[in-house]
């Protein structure tokens, strides 16, 4: 029920990045000359790197999700560099880490930008590139909340219930989402320009 | 599951073919056509297919057969909620942040913490104590 209703909203979730699809496109095809002084400022290698660690972090994720379905909570009493033993929880914290690296990464690349004088005001180029990475790293953001307050609920119940990992699992639904709309928008701005 | 899933197929099919005919009468020079109307059918595909990759790992429901008796659907379908006020907290705290980028980022600070206390309250609210589910 929980995953039937997150995956009707993903949908959702998809027109909603076909907007900003459709707009960064439309703008694009009336203003090449701008297209062609401003793409040559991206910084390609440093965001191939990063689009590695959120789709790597996606992969953490699954086996995130192997383990709650297994209903494996924790590692236990287990030593934490003992990876096999490890459950949902140290999984989606591997996850978070390389999330926030993504994140702050961007953070990065935007000061960067700005530096170079891209901003969000700065011309149309700069709109549609802020609006539409920033929209996802909004929505990178959110999936890290997320992903707290799942870690968050394997602390407050003795044991790991069907619910629990209804939980976890459609966080990962999330997730794998918005890696993939990133491999998309990535496609569009920096490889195509 | 056929019905279901066939039902999202169709909306996936149909908008294929539409975004292309779309694309090749405006010569693929007008992109926001082609770019929602082949992401409509990504949202129908994407339905279509969770709900059967879903009925492939659930046994027969007798939803699907048409000589079921009503009986047959008995079981545990899962936990609903009774009642929450969360949202309604969690609401007031996201329009005060919304307010906040029109007003100032102080207001938007006041609504973030109070959406998470809320958020964290509606999170939580069935996954604490003993009565946890």
């Amino acid at each position: 029920m929980v995953s039937v209703g997150t995956i009707v909203w993903l949908s959702s979730e998809l027109m909603f990045f076909a907007g900003l699809f459709a707009m960064y496109f439309t703008i694009r095809g009336v203003s090449h000359d701008l297209w062609a002084e401003k793409t040559t400022i991206l910084n390609v290698p440093f965001a191939t790197v990063n689009t590695l660690v959120l789709v790597i972090s996606s992969v953490w994720c699954q086996l995130g999700v192997h383990a709650a379905e297994h209903g494996k909570a924790h590692r236990g009493d287990a030593k934490l560099f003992n990876v096999s033993s490890w459950g949902m929880r140290e999984w989606y914290v591997l996850t978070y880490i390389f999330g926030a690296i993504f994140v702050s990464g961007q953070v990065l690349e935007y000061s960067e930008l700005v530096h170079e004088g891209v901003t969000l005001a700065s011309d149309a180029y700069g709109s549609v590139f802020y609006l539409t990475t920033g929209f996802h790293a909004m929505h990178v953001t959110g999936g890290l909340l997320a992903f707290l307050l799942i870690i968050g609920r394997t602390f407050t119940t003795r044991t790991y219930s069907h619910n629990q990992a209804a939980g976890a699992v459609v966080t990962s639904y999330y997730w794998h989402f918005v890696d993939v709309v990133w491999i998309a928008l990535f496609a569009t701005i920096y490889l195509l320009k | 599951m056929k019905v279901e899933y066939k039902l999202f197929m169709i909306v996936g099919a149909f908008f294929v073919p539409v975004g292309v005919i779309y694309g090749i009468v405006t010569d693929w020079a007008e992109p926001v056509g082609p770019v929602a109307l082949l992401l409509a059918a990504g949202l129908g595909g994407m339905i279509a297919f969770y709900l059967w990759a879903t009925a492939r790992k659930l046994p027969a429901r007798p939803e699907d057969d048409p000589a079921a008796h009503i009986s047959e659907a008995e079981g545990e379908y899962g936990f609903f909620s009774p009642h929450s006020w969360w949202p309604l907290p969690l609401a007031a705290a996201a329009s005060l942040c919304f307010l906040g980028l029109a007003v100032g980022w102080w207001l938007f600070i006041i609504g973030a913490v109070f959406g998470a206390v809320a958020l964290i309250g509606w999170t939580f609210e069935y996954f604490t104590g003993d009565s946890a589910v």
